[in-house]
């Protein structure tokens, strides 16, 4: 076993200890990432070799349909998949970390289900505010659902976790018939674009969806890692995390707020995007064991990497049909699921 | 007779007495309002030279008596459902019934087409007893056994992947699947009555299974041991009932496409005014059910008029704040 590495400020006051093996799992998903962007760049109807796509990158003029297909097509595709699995990945264990509940999900227990409402609303009821204010739908309508979860599941005796599950898989069945009646309710060609979104489809990504996605990571990962200590305090449980002085009830409403809005940026850009909150943290934990930082790190990576994933595979399996990324996270998520249900269990308090 | 079984016949033609109401207000309403006096006279004496008989008759009747057929059929599925699993939480649609009968269905008709009309139900009952089994095998094999909790996650778990799976078959063969689009929301229509005639047998086989189990369920809700102590044969009783809530479920699938939420709500509400013996329970949920899903057909249909809102969604919208309550109230 090798040694961990400790950073240590000058004046020795701060140390920060990293397993050696996690930040090689790091460097090994960044790796991954790269590899995944250019094998995205790479595949498709128009395949282009790898030679052909560094020439593109690096602004060669080569021929004029590949570059097209790369700058405007694939690399903004490719990259908005890795920023929204990242951030879906970081809402995810967020909310598994606050709610010390292993099997908590934003598509599970209705927030993105509520955010996807808001953007459909927004798209059928109100077109002519544009693509602009989907964020700020998106936020708001997660947000509403996590504090109606909330509200519901507070102040009665018995095992919160169970009942703000439970409760979550409710609402989002209300709220999921709710937007396909919206759906039946609208403009056919409306309904039809809004519908093209629900399905959590990357294919549409613009450089546009690049910079919304990126500078909503930029911005929090950030605050997250600010975030990670009272996080890590509060995975032992309320009682603990006070006794380490932490605020319980302010930061559980904070991290709350964090996971509801990583979330919604993420669903504002391509739709729900069922299980990747899910998968993420827990195969993150079984690559490797760290602390809450480094491991909301790798977890983005890797929910990055899945979302990717599905997408090329979306797209390249059964070409020229595209499977929605969507369809193709809920069927590898789903599997990954049913084992945490009847691995984990024993180690939650469920 | 006595006083009690006089009493428990004006209850039960009280009842039936909502579902006339009920069925003659869903005839009545609609694109085109017929007046109450019409329907009776329509029923009564057909008129074709008449316009709006035909409309009753060819139209608006068939879809009233299918949603009698498929909330009675989905409430009794419910209420086995519960008392088996002594769930409060047990739903065909919540447990992943609903979703295998329609994955099945849709595969079927993808590789066969509609040549599999005829053996529908039997194609939605293979899907729905192969998801049972799979949910109740997830549910079993996680610690602690099979909880409300357990039971929800793996019927969540395992709808989500076959929506997922249905929703890519859908997009790789559009053409094909066009017509099966508005089935998967819930739609209860008069052009199924065709296929009435071919769930008739298997509706006859649920329904009676589940009378005849009724007094052996109510006994099994006090647990096992004590049914066993009552002299009841447990794993012949669990099996009937299995069969009839698949026959039921699959059957109203058939008809109707997934429904959700009323094998739920039906029996919770049955359960308030004739107490846990299933010998009431049963029958009652088959007549409120009919009516709800009546009722809740009729609101489908004028909420958002003209447009018309798919069953399955209302179902959904009201039956899910229930569901939401329940787990706040009953765990």
């Amino acid at each position: 076993m090798k040694p961990d590495l400790i950073v240590r400020s000058p004046s020795q006051s701060l140390a920060l200890r990293l397993p050696t093996r996690a930040l090689w799992a790091l460097f090994g998903v960044l790796v991954a990432l790269v590899a995944i962007v250019g094998l995205s760049l790479m595949m498709g109807s128009y395949p282009l070799s790898a030679s052909k796509v560094l020439h593109i990158l690096w602004q060669q003029p080569s021929d004029e349909t590949g570059t097209t297909i790369v700058w405007e097509f694939r690399f903004p595709r490719a990259l908005v998949s890795i920023m929204v699995g990242a951030l879906l990945g970081l809402s995810g264990a967020t909310l598994q970390n606050v709610t010390r509940n292993p099997l908590a999900d934003p598509s599970l227990v209705g927030v993105s289900q509520g955010a996807g409402f808001a953007v459909v609303a927004l798209t059928i009821l109100m077109p002519e505010l544009g693509y602009h204010y989907r964020p700020l739908f998106a936020f708001g309508g997660a947000l509403l659902v996590a504090v109606l979860i909330q509200v519901l599941t507070t102040g009665r005796t018995g095992s919160a976790t169970m009942r703000f599950i439970l409760t979550g898989v409710g609402v989002a069945a209300f709220i999921s018939a709710g937007t396909s009646a919206l759906l039946t309710y609208g403009d056919i060609d409306r309904a039809m674009a809004a519908l093209g979104w629900l399905a959590g489809s990357v294919h549409a990504s613009n450089w546009q969806d690049v910079w919304l996605t990126t500078s909503c990571l930029v911005i929090l990962l950030p605050a997250l890692m600010w975030a990670s200590r009272p996080m890590a305090a509060m995975r032992m449980g309320p009682e603990a995390a006070t006794g380490l002085g932490v605020r319980v009830a302010f930061a559980r409403f904070g991290l709350i707020t964090l996971s509801v809005t990583l979330a919604a940026f993420a669903v504002a850009a391509v739709g729900p995007l069922g299980f990747v909150g899910l998968v993420a943290p827990h195969v993150t934990r079984r690559l490797t064991h760290s602390g809450v930082g480094l491991h909301l790190l790798i977890t983005a990576g890797v929910g990055g990497l899945l979302v990717a994933v599905a997408d090329l595979f979306g797209r390249t399996a059964f070409a020229p049909i595209q499977i929605p990324a969507g369809l193709v996270t809920a069927m590898i998520g789903v599997p990954i699921f049913v084992w945490l249900i009847v691995r984990q269990q024993a180690q939650s308090e469920l | 007779m006595n006083i009690k079984n006089i009493g428990e016949l004006g209850r039960f033609s009280g009842m039936a007495v909502v579902i006339a109401l009920f069925f003659a207000l869903h005839i009545s309403i609609g694109a085109k309002a017929i007046p109450l006096a019409d329907v009776f006279t329509a029923l009564i004496a057909r008129d074709d030279t008449i316009f709006d008989h035909i409309v009753v008759w060819d139209l608006r009747m068939p879809r009233a008596v299918i949603a009698i057929v498929v909330g009675a059929a989905l409430a009794v599925s419910g209420a086995l459902m519960q008392g088996i699993t002594r769930n409060p939480l047990a739903d065909p649609g919540l447990l992943g019934l609903l979703a295998g009968a329609s994955f099945a269905v849709v595969v079927a008709f993808g590789i066969w087409g509609s040549a599999i009309v005829p053996i529908m139900p039997l194609v939605a009952a293979g899907g729905a007893l192969a998801a049972t089994g799979l949910v109740l095998w997830i549910a079993t094999a996680a610690p602690g056994g099979a909880r409300p909790l357990t039971l929800i996650l793996a019927g969540a778990a395992i709808s989500a992947f076959l929506g997922a799976v249905i929703a890519a078959v859908q997009l790789l063969d559009q053409e094909n699947f066009d017509q099966l689009r508005v089935w998967l929301t819930g739609t209860i229509s008069g052009h199924r009555m065709s296929y009435m005639g071919w769930c008739l047998p298997w509706l006859a086989v649920g329904f009676v299974a589940a009378f005849a189990m009724a007094r052996q369920i109510t006994s099994l809700a006090m647990g096992d041991d004590v049914a066993v102590g009552l002299g009841v044969n447990v794993v012949q009783v669990k099996i009937v009932s299995l069969i009839a809530v698949v026959t039921l479920t699959a059957s109203a699938v058939t008809l109707s496409g997934p429904l959700g939420f009323i094998g739920l709500v039906i029996p919770h509400v049955v359960r308030l005014f004739v107490g846990t013996d299933y010998r009431f329970m049963v029958p009652y949920s088959a007549l409120v059910g009919a009516a709800y899903l009546l009722f809740v057909d009729i609101i489908a249909r004028v909420a958002l008029a003209p447009v018309e809102i798919s069953t399955g969604l209302v179902t959904s919208l009201l039956g899910a704040p229930f569901f939401v309550w329940l787990v706040r109230a009953k765990l």
